[in-house]
């Protein structure tokens, strides 16, 4: 089985479903292999598996290859503006404050006369990266704590459940005010440090309730009573049963950490101009709506695009592992 | 009669076609007469049940034909406000799990009250004191003590034992059980069958009792009615069905239970699995796991054939079914 | 098979309490839940144990603690003269493979996201030496054939299957490792009866092809006398009567077993005039407030003062000790005496009672 398929799977695992789910992709590419080899000319045709069949499922759904294909070319577009944007996000001429379309500026000029175009593309790397990143970080440590406290229980998980209701407490913005703004560095990482902090209490919970869920069902008893260790029951059959609200609490959090590095920019914590970021630019235009309302218009419309994109792959690859709705 | 089907038809319309869930059932209720419909899961015999009561979902389900007469009147050409006052009142349903099915934040005294204050227009502390009566009437112990209580607060039999209670509080005309003990356990479901039965004759209702259980059926039925693939397939006083059944299913499900009495050699067993009711096989819907089946069977869709004056086999072969080989 | 036979699993005071604990980070113990309370007995080889008994009597607590699942809060389980509940590690991942579970929901029992190839040859997965890896895939398809389905349903999810065929699924996971001892728990009870009857005469047809030993939980009495040759039965965490299975449903010595029987609705309408049903008054008592002396006393017409003191010995009944016929074996009670209570079926016979004498020794 050629390894290449797989490949955008994993990204996606790794994007929406976290830490547990992340070693089960990698697992299932490992085994898959095995008895696909001398025995898969048997009557039955190849073995499947979940992820092969999973896989199989996305490739025919039209949403899922639009979705993906809004990402490849966000990603792309992250990696390497200069690609289709000419010129510099940075260099503004103020004579053209506010002016509409025109050439080699197709979206027109904000109010301190940059090129909108420009800007929208230049800003989508840190707006992808923030979202994609704090996204991840937030399921792989919430879904990795919450997962081990739902199946282990006892002492860790009333400890971790009270930390949580702690982090639960502390207001996001006061707290991204009163700790970003100790911050000097101009970079991403502190923002996506402080959402990762913030954030994973929320992951954390909904991994906990549904891991426990999963680990009452009786299949879990048998793989048990087979002798199965820790790992295997986690991997094989507790994370796949309870990824699903994972997946979908994780895809809506990375449209809302899009929009929290807008409006922690806006307060002046996040990002600082000369930064480039679609929140950085929707805050400076909002002002000006009645004037200019194509220099808000289209770093929100990329928002919006990009945040619909994330939530419809989610939902895909939920149904995709859902054998039921096939 | 007190109530009548008339060739009932129910289709529930899903995501993955139309599945024929009752497929042209009648039958009839007399007062002081208990009819059980006996039949495995997806046979139909719930489903009509529902429509009876009007607690049909709808979508997905969908009444496509027939009448259910009740007192002489179609009552699914009555409005759903003339409904509404029939139900409860003239007639009623217990469930199979009376922990959901009674409110777990009202009190059972409430609940029970609830009825007289709906549907007699009675103060709350008269709705109160009835269901006090009722309660002793369903021989819970303490009844004035617990009528306060909340429905977790009892056992599973005494639960039952509510959900009767509310179900005769208006003594209602007909009774329908669907699988009233089927969560119980042995000894809890004897008292709930008895007392079930004793009220059954006191209040000179028709009952009807939906079930799986050979063995209740035996025990408390007087007529019979056996549901496959959304249509009657037997309907037979009791004994005479026991004694020797006119239907190749029928025969199947009797000699397939153990039993108690003495140790059998291996089981008889129906083969092969309920049809699909997306896709129900033609003519008779049995004949795939019917041992007597013939080229007939799977082209002609047999009849309710009139066996005696009493009974009905939808068998083109009851006759030598009913006389056919021994056991 | 005769219950002298070589034990293959001797259960000896066997007993699980869950404590009931208050309190979020210093829990504090307020009672326990004393689900099962002393239970004794021995499976031999080939043989089947029947356990029957009301829910919450604690006989699917004594099948998790059969397949450790659980560890017995006191007791042994010696499989094979060697005690399986201090085991751990490598040694306890070899005894799972000679005890094998099958659960009773076919719904819950089958990982949803696996296929029905990757549910029944986890096993190996699990015990790479039990078979090699090239061959797993034909033995697969071969346990499904042993379990009646088709060989090609590999690739199929479980929602795809009927109960029954679920069920089926679940069992050839149970041998794939071919164990010695199967601990089925109510696998037939969320079954329609047309397909119980095929599940039943598969266990049965398996235990003669792969001499398998079974232990049968059920609360069906009719069913666990068709498959068990012998048949404890529990009430609250202990076995209060055993033996035979002609000993214990036609000639019952414990008011319990006794009431139980009277109340097995019979499918057969002639004997609704014959039968003598016995109805117990109240409900089982809470586990975790278990009656002194014999925990039965509370339900029985037949106690008194010596049972509120004494807890009975489950024994051959003074009553009966040195006689012979059906009514001597073990029941824990203080008075037994025998009773008919299972009508005979379909041809008539004489009233339902009367042969409690039958014995002669009458209680003292």
């Amino acid at each position: 089985m050629p390894e290449q398929p797989y490949e955008p799977e994993r990204a996606i695992a790794g994007t929406g479903m976290g830490g547990a789910m992340d070693l089960a992709a990698s697992e299932a590419t490992t085994l898959e292999p095995a008895p696909a080899g001398p025995l898969g000319t048997g009557p039955v045709g190849k073995p499947r598996s979940l992820w092969s069949d999973a896989w199989r499922d996305l490739r025919r759904n039209p949403v899922f290859l639009l979705c993906a294909l809004v990402i490849v070319f966000l990603v792309f577009v992250s990696l390497w503006p200069s690609a289709i944007a000419s010129g510099s996000p940075l260099t503004c001429d103020l004579a053209r404050s506010q002016d509409g379309p025109g050439p080699g500026a197709p979206f027109g000029y904000d109010g301190q006369g940059c090129n909108v175009y420009t800007r929208t593309v230049y800003g989508a790397r840190t707006s992808v990266t923030v979202g994609v990143l704090a996204t991840l970080g937030v399921s792989v440590l919430g879904s990795v704590l919450g997962g081990l406290a739902g199946y282990f229980g006892g002492v860790w998980d009333a400890i971790l459940s009270r930390i949580t209701d702690i982090f639960f407490a502390i207001p996001v913005v006061l707290g991204g005010l009163v700790l970003l703004s100790v911050v000097t560095s101009n970079t991403v990482w502190p923002v996506i440090g402080f959402m990762v902090l913030l954030g994973w209490p929320q992951i954390s919970r909904i991994a906990r309730g549904s891991v426990i869920t999963a680990k009452q069902h009786d299949y879990v008893q048998a793989a048990r009573a087979l002798g199965a260790s820790d790992t295997r029951i986690l991997l094989r059959h507790i994370a796949p049963n309870a990824v699903a609200p994972v997946i979908v609490v994780a895809t809506i959090a990375l449209g809302t950490y899009i929009a929290l590095e807008a409006t922690l920019s806006y307060l002046g914590v996040g990002l600082k101009p000369p930064s480039v970021s679609w929140g950085i630019d929707i805050s400076a235009a909002s002002p000006y709506i009645r004037n200019a309302p194509h220099a808000l218009l289209w770093p929100s419309g990329a928002l919006a695009v990009t945040v619909l994109a994330f939530i419809m792959l989610g939902d895909a690859v939920r149904d995709a592992l859902d054998p039921k709705l096939r | 009669m007190l109530l009548e089907v008339r060739d009932l038809h129910v289709e529930f319309r899903t995501r993955d076609g139309v599945a024929k869930a009752v497929n042209g059932v009648s039958y009839a209720v007399d007062e002081g007469e208990t009819l059980a419909v006996l039949g495995e899961s997806g046979s139909g015999k719930s489903v009509t049940a529902q429509a009876v009561m009007g607690i049909l979902d709808t979508p997905p389900g969908r009444i496509t034909g027939g009448q259910i007469l009740f007192e002489g009147r179609d009552l699914l050409r009555l409005k759903e406000e003339e409904r509404r006052r029939i139900r409860g009142a003239d007639m009623a349903m217990i469930f199979q799990d009376a922990l959901s099915a009674l409110n777990p934040v009202v009190s059972v005294g409430d609940q029970l009250g609830e009825m007289f204050v709906v549907h007699r227009g009675m103060s709350k502390k008269d709705a109160r004191a009835r269901a006090v009566e009722l309660m002793e009437r369903v021989r819970i112990p303490g009844a004035a003590q617990r009528v306060r209580d909340y429905p977790h607060q009892f056992s599973g039999g005494m639960r039952q034992r509510i959900m009767i209670a509310m179900a005769l509080a208006l003594e209602p005309a007909l009774v329908i059980a669907d699988e009233p003990t089927t969560a119980l356990d042995v000894t809890v479901q004897a008292q709930v069958m008895d007392l079930l039965a004793e009220l059954q004759r006191e209040y000179r209702m028709g009952l009807i009792l939906i079930t799986h259980d050979l063995g209740v059926v035996a025990d408390v039925a007087d007529r019979i009615a056996v549901m496959y693939a959304g249509r009657i397939v037997e309907s037979a006083p009791v004994r005479d069905l026991y004694k020797a059944p006119a239907h190749p299913y029928t025969r199947g499900l009797l000699d397939s239970i153990p039993r108690l009495d003495q140790k059998g050699q291996e089981l008889y067993a129906i083969k092969g699995l309920p049809p699909n009711l997306m896709n129900i096989p033609p003519g008779c819907a049995f004949h795939p796991r019917c041992p007597m089946a013939q080229d007939v069977c799977r082209t002609d869709e047999p009849a309710l054939y009139a066996v005696s004056p009493a009974r009905g086999s939808a068998c083109h072969f009851w006759r030598e079914c009913l006389h056919g080989p021994e056991q | 098979m005769a219950p002298s036979s070589e034990p293959i699993l001797q259960v000896s005071g066997l007993v699980k309490h869950y404590p009931l604990t208050r309190g979020v980070l210093f829990r504090k113990q307020i009672g326990a839940v004393r689900a099962v309370d002393g239970v004794d007995f021995t499976l031999g080889r080939g043989e089947t144990l029947g356990v029957v008994g009301e829910s919450g009597c604690g006989k699917s607590t004594v099948a998790k603690l059969l397949c450790n699942l659980e560890r017995p809060t006191a007791g042994a389980i010696r499989f094979k003269g060697e005690d399986i509940t201090r085991l751990s590690g490598r040694a306890l991942k070899a005894v799972r493979r000679n005890i094998q579970m099958v659960f009773q929901d076919p719904y819950t029992s089958l990982n949803p996201r696996m296929t029905v190839g990757d549910i029944v040859g986890e096993p190996y997965d699990i015990h790479p030496e039990a078979a090699p890896k090239g061959d797993r895939r034909r033995r697969v398809q071969e346990l499904l054939d042993v379990v009646g389905l088709n060989p090609e349903y590999v690739n199929r999810y479980p929602h795809q299957f009927s109960g029954g065929q679920r069920q089926r699924i679940g069992i050839a996971r149970g041998l794939a490792l071919r164990p010695e001892v199967i601990v089925a728990d109510e696998p037939v009870s969320a079954l329609d009866v047309s397909v119980q009857a095929q599940v039943i005469n598969l266990l049965d047809r398996l235990q003669s092809e792969f001499d398998l030993s079974y232990v049968f939980i059920a609360h069906d009495l009719s069913i666990v006398r068709h498959i068990s040759d012998r048949v404890g039965v529990m009430y609250l965490g202990r076995i209060m009567e055993t033996g035979r299975d002609a000993e214990i449903y036609d000639h019952p010595t414990h008011p319990y077993t006794q009431a139980l029987l009277s109340a097995v609705p019979v499918p057969d309408p002639e004997a609704r005039d014959r039968r003598e049903r016995i109805i117990l008054a109240g409900d089982v008592p809470s586990p975790t407030n278990i009656p002194s002396g014999c925990r039965f006393r509370t339900r029985c017409w037949k106690a008194r003062e010596r049972c509120v003191v004494e807890v009975p010995a489950l024994a051959v009944p003074e009553a009966f000790r040195g006689g012979t016929g059906s009514a001597v074996h073990d029941s824990a009670c203080h008075f037994a005496e025998e009773l008919r209570v299972v009508p005979a079926q379909g041809a008539a016979e004489g009233p339902a009672q009367g042969v409690a004498e039958e014995n002669g020794s009458g209680p003292g």
